[in-house]
């Protein structure tokens, strides 16, 4: 099949460095993308920074190339490697340090063919970084991590925003649902999301198009969920299934599958990614200017006034050192790389980096934990005519249901899993299933379509001593300091832990699914990929970096607009919050320009 | 994300340990041509893998086996491509383990695999498959590897894929699988 990207990208426009635009934007992926769109929408002349290269999405985006038409099935060529659980538990970063591969990459490379993401994850050689040990996955490519990301699109509500007033740990963020809320439409009305209405006040729904379905399995969960009174839903995925008019680079979803393999991309868009979700959009206004394969080291800082006067990069093709300057800059390099950025913006009147007066950016890292699960066999599914399960952009979400109105004894905050059942593409269940010969060849086909999973996500609570710095010695391939981390989980996350394990293993029971494995093991810090904090926002200047449009405190024209603002994590997935968010703080950006306060 | 899923289900990253840490060049000349020359193996080794791999995968009335998917020549492609020292020693592994069917059998059966009966032969494959969850013995610890390696093959064959597991994936649907909760 062809891919079916209907309308070619524009081709780039010169970049004219010699301009001072309204704003500069760094980074392309969920934030960046946003703020690209609604500034551009706004009328402001925008130039956006990437730092990775650009995807030939016609040809890089192999969501649906099959395993027997690629020279390896799959598999990364000879010399590459992807890091694995072990390694990242018995070795401390830098992990690709005297490694014997050419190239190393993340974990996320195991992850459904090592070679369909290759192109789109850094190459942990040239992106190095120490300290305690952590699973950190960096997408660096126009769109960044959207181009792989799983989708699940949750809505946080006040017991997220308000946690500290609910039960008394960390800080309520500075801003409520009710702020938030009509951003979260606009997000999706723009971008597309499917789901179904629950009604849930800790899970709010969104403005749904057509829902994904439920198998038999899934039904039967959902049905003893229900009596316990938890719930079970249609996967709320961040994938237009009805099409979008308002945007010609995106086809709706035709449920063709193989989406357990996120990581080859969604070649037709239905997914959102950046790149045809706002960029492409964006460029047709006229106001945008692209440019990639360029990594920025610094913000530049006006001596008289103390403003931020632009962004220093250097152009990772010529190995050239530019500036490029605006009356507003926006940080949007992900969590992490944003506080990099800010800290790496050193200078005598700011040794500790720019916007830190609090001493608080790189502190209160939070995210999200995993590794908990159960998996079953349902029965009387064993031996059903084969459904395409894996044409659906998602299996289904069961939404916390700890620490509502209650109060469990041994930990605070909460967990939902996500989940599936059905059959995939690729058989894998079948080095699990005994024997060999007839029996064993009809036991995989008869029990493909039965099996079905759950793994939970944790929220990880904010500490202060939960951080990052830069280290002193080492440096990237550009020569510039690496981030240092200092983290670990902690008790709460490892009590919540075990409770996850628990009550997986008793919804399958109520169910009356067989209970093949209780995972219990905890996988490595960052394995989520749901990096959050380190430059939260806040009222208070003293204890926080960023305002409630995620303005910095100290320097009135840099924004900060991806998940380094968030005050802690919940545990629904970031990235229809961290869209929302970004929307609102920068229509708030391109009202403050207009009225000249910036 | 649905990692968590990735691994344990549908995704097929996780599923084994890989065999080395490449993959062969030769996937693209598989299907209906016949099998390329071996690689790796020796001709007596290939068609002791070959005949492994089909007793491990046959051919049954819903589908054709590992010997039409053929999974012989997957494997000697990757272990041919390894490329770390350390992957000598997965290539010395499957050396070995061969040479320990081969006398396995002829304990058992006085004769090389090849050889004995079909009866004979699965009483071979049932010796090594004996201790599945927790292998001890060379011959048990070789069966992992075998059966990993084959299912890798086989499954993400086009026979595999599409003939025995009718995966419906790479179709338009009109509407999802499944249903609509009610409530």
């Amino acid at each position: 099949m062809p891919p079916l990207l209907r309308v070619a990208p524009p081709p780039d426009p010169e970049v004219d460095l010699e301009t001072v635009y309204d704003a500069v934007i760094v980074g392309s992926g969920a934030a960046g993308g946003t703020a690209a769109h609604v500034l551009t929408a706004r009328g402001l002349r925008v130039l956006l920074l990437e730092a990775g290269r650009k995807l030939d999405m016609r040809s890089e985006l192999k969501s649906m190339e099959w395993p027997y038409d690629h020279p390896r099935r799959g598999e990364m060529p000879p010399d590459r490697h992807a890091l694995s659980f072990n390694e990242y538990t018995i070795r401390q970063p830098p992990y690709a340090e005297g490694s014997p591969y050419g190239r190393v990459h993340s974990y996320v490379q195991g992850w459904g063919g090592s070679d369909y993401s290759r192109n789109i994850v850094v190459d942990e050689k040239d992106h190095p970084y120490t300290g305690t040990r952590y699973a950190w996955v960096r997408a660096r490519c126009l769109g960044g991590k959207t181009n792989i990301w799983g989708r699940l699109a949750l809505r946080l509500s006040d017991l997220d925003f308000k946690a500290r007033s609910h039960d008394g740990y960390g800080e309520d963020w500075p801003i409520a649902y009710a702020d938030v809320a009509p951003y979260y439409d606009k997000v999706d009305l723009y971008l597309g999301i499917a789901g179904h209405r629950e009604n849930l006040p800790h899970l709010p729904d969104s403005l749904f198009q057509r829902t994904s379905r439920l198998n038999p399995s899934e039904l039967r969960l959902r049905g003893a969920l229900k009596r316990m009174g938890r719930v079970l839903t249609p996967y709320r995925a961040g994938v237009t299934t009805d099409g979008l008019k308002h945007n010609k680079y995106r086809s709706r979803c035709l449920g063709r599958g193989a989406c357990a393999r996120r990581a080859g991309g969604c070649d037709i868009h239905a997914a959102f990614d950046s790149p045809t979700g706002f960029i492409l959009p964006a460029a047709d206004t006229g106001r945008l200017t692209l440019r990639t394969n360029s990594t920025v080291r610094e913000v530049t800082v006006d001596a008289a006034t103390g403003r931020a006067r632009g962004v220093a990069f250097v152009d990772t093709e010529t190995g050239q050192e530019l500036e490029a300057r605006g009356r507003v800059i926006v940080l949007a390099a992900s969590t992490l790389e944003s506080t990099r950025l800010m800290l790496l913006s050193r200078s005598p009147a700011r040794p500790n980096g720019i916007g830190n007066s609090s001493g608080h950016l790189g502190h209160n890292f939070c995210e999200h934990v995993m590794g908990p699960g159960v998996l079953g066999l349902v029965k009387d599914m064993v031996g059903r005519p084969r459904t395409l399960d894996d044409g659906r952009p998602g299996g289904f979400y069961i939404p916390r249901y700890r620490n509502l109105s209650d109060r469990h004894s041994r930990f605070i905050r909460g967990y939902g899993f996500e989940g599936a059942g059905g059959a995939g593409m690729f058989a894998g269940m079948a080095t699990r299933t005994p024997g060999f010969g007839a029996g064993f060849k009809k036991a995989v086909r008869d029990q493909a379509g039965a099996y079905v999973h759950i793994g939970g996500f944790g929220e990880v609570l904010p500490r202060y001593e939960s951080q990052v710095d830069l280290d002193p010695q080492v440096k990237d391939r550009w020569g510039i300091p690496v981030l240092r981390f200092h983290y670990a989980f902690g008790d709460n996350e490892k009590k919540m832990c075990e409770d996850m394990a628990d009550t997986a293993r008793e919804m399958f029971e109520a169910a009356g699914i067989e209970v093949l494995e209780v995972d219990r093991k905890v996988l490595t810090e960052g394995w989520s990929i749901h990096e959050l904090g380190t430059a939260r926002m806040g009222g208070d200047p003293k204890t926080s970096v960023l305002n409630a449009f995620q303005q910095s405190h100290d320097v009135k024209n840099l924004f900060v607009v991806d998940g380094s603002s968030h005050v802690s994590a919940s545990c629904q997935n970031p990235t229809w919050t961290i869209m929302a968010l970004a929307w609102r703080s920068s229509e708030y950006l391109a009202d403050e320009l207009r009225r000249g306060n910036l | 994300m649905r990692r968590r899923d990735a691994l344990k289900i549908g995704g097929g990253a996780a599923l084994a340990a890989p065999l080395v840490r490449a993959g062969s060049s030769v996937e693209a000349a598989l299907g209906s041509s016949p099998p390329p020359a071996p690689r790796f193996f020796s001709a007596d080794e290939m068609a002791l893998v070959d005949e492994l791999t089909e007793m491990i995968v046959p051919a049954d009335a819903h589908s054709a086996g590992a010997r039409a998917a053929q999974v012989a020549s997957f494997i000697d492609g990757r272990l041919a491509d390894a490329f770390l020292p350390a992957d000598a020693e997965v290539r010395q592994r499957w050396r070995n383990g061969l040479a320990r069917v081969e006398s396995l059998s002829r304990e058992m059966h006085g004769a090389g695999f090849l050889a004995c009966r079909a009866e004979q032969r699965t009483a071979v494959m049932a010796r090594m498959a004996a201790n599945e969850e927790a292998p001890k013995a060379p011959e048990e610890l070789f069966f992992r590897e075998l059966k990993a390696q084959a299912v890798r093959g086989y499954y993400t064959s086009k026979i595999g894929i599409h003939d025995e597991m009718e995966y419906k994936g790479n179709t338009l649907l009109a509407e999802f699988a499944g249903e609509v909760p009610s409530d």
